[in-house]
């Protein structure tokens, strides 16, 4: 699946790779939510007609609003045809920024990398960076390799040699946890 | 199993199974490592080494096994980048979890002090440069169930299990088959794993627990409860490295650790989702 490069990318990237400081990150991230829209939408309507450019402009347009992008003469038209090279807004090539966020956990880093062909946005890859071990633990699931829910089956039901576990792993622990509740007893 | 023999040791209970006759020598030796373990590292106890440090720092030698132990915490310490730290002792202290089992915090959550500049654990002992409570929790359990069973098979044993409640050492033919222990009902089990020669630790955060969402896994950078992992199993060769990747899973992830440990672990996430490695993917139940 391709998807039209929304239009508030800046005309000429500045960079390649790295983490520079400047505004790309967040430009690039908008792109993202753009993409992800545009890509429903168009997923939506792929086997019975091209989408229609005006829907997918209007799309752009409304992504980008919050952005900070200049955006002047750059908007609307600007890559509807997109496969001439004359009229190509982007240079084609492998972009990699780094964004961050505001997570419940904290500020958070998550590097973007996104191909572009002829103003088409050919492939997105996004890199959780992250510090904080609750973030990690939802990107990971994203990312697979974690089960379903833990099931449970009775012990007695079960010919075990031994159990593992930690309910009897602290004698004196659980004597003090006792005598605080004999303690507190009425 | 022939012969069998249970008692109290560090704060827990243990069981010692052998597949010949365990003679009143043997068991004594037994009661004797673990009260030698004990009067060095216990931080519960007013005369242990461990205490005399947090009251006056300076140079505590340890025996030979010392080493061993002082090592594998720098490793985890490191590959954790400073998660696992034997300077918690105070934070969990702080919080609590102390001497006397007060359970009630005297200080906010804060950082373990830093290890450089205070802590020097050499191969013959450990010096503090000034007095602070050390905890050795992370892998001293386990370094006790593996002198124990090196001492069983030097004395001849060929098939022996040292459990102490559930991080448990096996030398011997076959197999035995482990149940995983919930982590929310100790009467269920999550899945199975086969033990062979080689050690099984558990560690859990729910149930050493006191006060409001206050247990007994910290993470030494924040020194705060752990809350995302609630439960770890690891499958490794010896038990003190075992026991010390049970905690350090609670604060990295594995893939780090396993580019240091040759280990296989499961563990369990606070909303009830599991992990583990690619050769215990089938010890869950389905």
């Amino acid at each position: 699946m391709t998807v039209r490069l929304p239009d508030a990318l800046p005309a000429t990237p500045s960079t390649t790779t790295g983490r520079a400081a400047s505004p790309l990150p967040r430009r690039v991230l908008t792109a993202l939510a753009a993409v992800s829209i545009l890509g429903a939408a168009g997923c939506a309507g792929a086997e019975a007609e091209p989408p229609a450019p005006d829907s997918q402009a209007e799309t752009s347009t409304e992504a980008s609003a919050g952005a900070d992008a200049p955006a002047s003469g750059a908007t609307t038209e600007a890559g509807a045809g997109g496969a001439g090279a004359a009229g190509q807004s982007y240079e084609d090539g492998t972009y990699t920024e780094t964004g961050s966020y505001q997570s419940p956990a904290g500020p958070e880093e998550v590097g973007v990398t996104i191909t572009l062909e002829a103003d088409v946005v050919t492939a997105v890859e996004v890199e959780p960076m992250p510090d904080n071990p609750t973030t990690t633990m939802y990107q990971e699931r994203f990312a697979g390799g974690i089960s379903d829910a833990i099931v449970g089956r009775k012990l007695d039901d079960l010919a075990v040699d031994k159990v593992a576990g930690s309910s009897l792993t602290s004698g004196g622990f659980n004597e003090a946890t006792d005598k605080i509740k004999s303690d507190a007893r009425l | 199993m022939t012969d069998s023999f249970g008692f109290q040791a560090i704060g827990t209970r243990w069981r010692v199974d052998t597949g010949a006759a365990l003679p009143p020598g043997q068991r004594a030796t037994l009661l004797r490592l673990a009260e030698e373990y004990d009067a060095l590292y216990s931080r519960f106890r007013a005369d242990s080494g461990v205490t005399a440090l947090a009251m006056a720092g300076g140079f505590l030698p340890l025996p030979r096994h010392g080493a061993a132990l002082g090592r594998l915490l720098r490793t985890l310490h490191d590959v954790t980048g400073g998660g696992v730290s034997p300077l918690v002792g105070e934070r969990l202290a702080a919080l609590g979890y102390d001497a006397g089992y007060s359970f009630v915090p005297t200080a906010a959550p804060a950082p373990s002090r830093a290890w450089e500049g205070l802590l020097d654990w050499t191969d013959d002992g450990v010096t503090l440069d000034a007095p602070a409570l050390l905890d050795v929790g992370a892998a001293g359990k386990g370094q006790l169930v593996d002198l124990m069973l090196e001492y069983l098979v030097s004395q001849g044993h060929e098939d022996v299990i040292v459990d102490a409640s559930g991080d448990m050492r096996r030398a011997g033919t076959g197999t035995i088959t482990v149940a995983l222990e919930h982590p929310y009902d100790p009467t269920s089990a999550i899945g199975t794993v086969r033990l062979g020669s080689g050690a099984l630790c558990a560690s859990a955060a729910n149930r050493r627990v006191w006060g409001d969402g206050l247990h007994h896994v910290l993470d030494a950078r924040t020194g705060r409860c752990v809350d995302t992992v609630v439960a770890t199993w690891v499958l490794a060769s010896d038990t003190m490295t075992a026991d010390g990747l049970c905690t350090a899973l609670f604060v990295a992830d594995p893939a780090d650790l396993a580019a240091v440990f040759d280990f296989d672990y499961v563990l369990v996430y606070s909303d009830g989702r599991a992990r583990s490695s690619a050769a215990l993917q089938g010890a869950l139940f389905p």
